[in-house]
């Protein structure tokens, strides 16, 4: 009889003394083939490129480690630029101008057949935004959230009268979007892909033609390597080494951080910063019917004015989609383009949807107001 | 003789998914070939009634890139049970084109205009 006790009381002890997951490392419960594929996917996104092995001709970095960085996976310090043009109701992502990103560097090959150093900057753009490199730890999980799930926070008529609405985007061929600030890009397979052709001009076997120069197509001789430039495995190895970063484990919080979080849901941040989400089935295991902290409805807000930038999909220039706020304790920028170092600042900038919750934050004591930022700085 | 009739084989065989799924502009395949079929499905960026075009935005993630398609009085449109014209179709509009490549391009031979929301 007191065999099954001893047991249990070695699992709970175990479980007790798992420790925390650091920011960079994998998913807890990955088989041994999937932390194989995670490491060797970690080879891939650390690689440098050359315009030998595929860089450009025009590029944001050189490889994904360079913008996801300290550890892999978390944040740089990187700023890239996006154009699109907004002609209510429709968007044109500009995609016939070098669109929607807009790459800042060139190889020397392409410098000197065209006597530039970045891309152009499309004549046709009615706004131009900044775009900071975000942590993607636990994407792997957001990307299993079923579309029904999204789909049961929207609210785009406000019918509960919360001044809250929420609305999903979509991608160019009609599918709800998730990815990206402005919620634009249906899963993570595809963002990962698309982010080798556009962030780099490495193509692949999903991307396989090479972006044009502004509308212009490339100059003879610049683009060295054949395309794909990397192959199906080396892609493959990639979306599982990002798929499998884990979410960082929060800190414990103290009496002020349990405070704050009550206070994070009382005064309507938890209204689009949905604490926690639960996947659909995956073969893997350690992705499959799981419940993680997420703290985002992955659906899109009217966020105000002075925040607005460029359209993307169904997102108007004010439209973002919900920040899932994870690592936010290794940050030292915030908002979709850096420009809050606090984060009081980042949510005194919240308009639009966010502003009763902002109005209710700015009227609290000064004590509940850092008990709320203890408590952000506790994910 | 056995061994250019098994690499002629596996060289169909390899090629067949590339040609179903060919998302770019793939140049390879001469006139003298059967015109390979592509799939398209973007949203309408530009339509010219007139000239019988139909310019759509396509992509993987964040890059995107423009398809131009021609269409021929063979070419039918399809819009929920309904025969639209090409002059219906407006920007922003999500359509699934299927067409063949053809010495004079990309040529669309059905072009459904599609509800959106489906993941």
């Amino acid at each position: 009889m007191t065999r099954p006790w001893v047991v249990l009381a070695l699992l709970l002890l175990t479980v007790g003394c798992q420790k925390p997951v650091k920011p960079g490392d994998p998913l807890r419960g990955l088989s041994r083939a999937e932390r194989d594929r995670f490491d060797r996917g970690k080879v891939v996104f650390d690689s440098v490129f050359t315009p030998e092995t595929g860089l450009g001709p025009l590029f944001n970095s050189t490889g994904c480690g360079e913008c996801h960085e300290g550890p892999a996976g978390g944040r740089g310090d990187e700023v890239e630029v996006h154009a699109t043009a907004f002609h209510a109701p429709v968007c044109d992502p500009l995609a016939q101008e070098g669109g929607p990103v807009i790459q800042q560097h060139t190889t020397p090959a392409l410098k000197q057949a065209l006597g530039i150093d970045q891309e152009p900057f499309p004549p046709s753009a009615t706004a131009r935004a900044l775009r900071t490199s975000p942590v993607i730890f636990g994407r792997g999980l957001l990307d299993l959230v079923p579309d029904s799930a999204l789909l049961a926070y929207a609210d785009p008529d406000d019918r509960n009268h919360d001044g809250v609405k929420g609305r999903p985007n979509h991608f160019v061929d009609g599918r709800i979007g998730r990815f990206g600030r402005k919620g634009f890009v249906p899963t993570l397979r595809e963002f990962n892909a698309g982010a080798f052709a556009a962030e780099m001009s490495v193509t692949n076997p999903a991307q396989p033609t090479e972006e044009d120069v502004g509308g212009k197509p490339l100059p003879a001789g610049v683009d060295p390597a054949p395309d794909p430039e990397i192959n199906q495995e080396q892609l493959d190895l990639t979306d599982d080494f990002v798929r499998f970063l884990a979410p960082p484990t929060p800190l414990k919080l103290g009496k002020d951080g349990r405070h704050g979080r009550d206070l994070f849901s009382q005064i309507g941040c938890a209204t689009c910063h949905i604490p926690t989400l639960r996947t659909g089935y995956s073969p893997v295991q350690a992705l499959s019917n799981q419940e993680f902290a997420a703290y985002t409805d992955l659906l899109l807000h009217d966020m105000g004015a002075d925040l607005a930038d460029i359209c993307l999909g169904l997102a108007t220039p004010a439209d973002f989609r919900t920040e899932p706020l994870l690592d936010l304790r290794g940050a030292e920028h915030f908002l979709h383009d850096g420009r809050a170092t606090t984060l009081e600042q980042a949510i005194e900038l919240h308009g639009g949807e966010g502003s009763g919750a902002r109005d209710r934050f700015k009227g609290l004591a000064a004590a509940d107001r850092a008990a709320l930022v203890a408590f952000l700085k506790s994910l | 003789m056995r061994r250019t009739i098994r690499t002629a084989a596996l060289t169909g065989i390899l090629l067949v998914p590339l040609v179903i799924s060919a998302p770019g502009d793939w140049g390879a395949f001469t006139s003298a070939q059967p015109a390979p079929s592509y799939i398209y499905q973007g949203t309408v960026r530009a339509v010219n009634a007139r000239a019988g075009t139909l310019e759509l935005i396509t992509g993987v993630g964040m890059s995107l890139r423009v398809v131009r398609l021609n269409t021929a009085p063979t070419t039918r449109l399809v819009a929920a049970g309904a025969a639209p014209r090409l002059a219906d179709l407006k920007p922003g509009d999500v359509v699934r084109a299927e067409g063949r490549r053809t010495a004079a391009g990309l040529v669309a031979d059905r072009v459904e205009k599609l509800a959106v929301g489906a993941r």
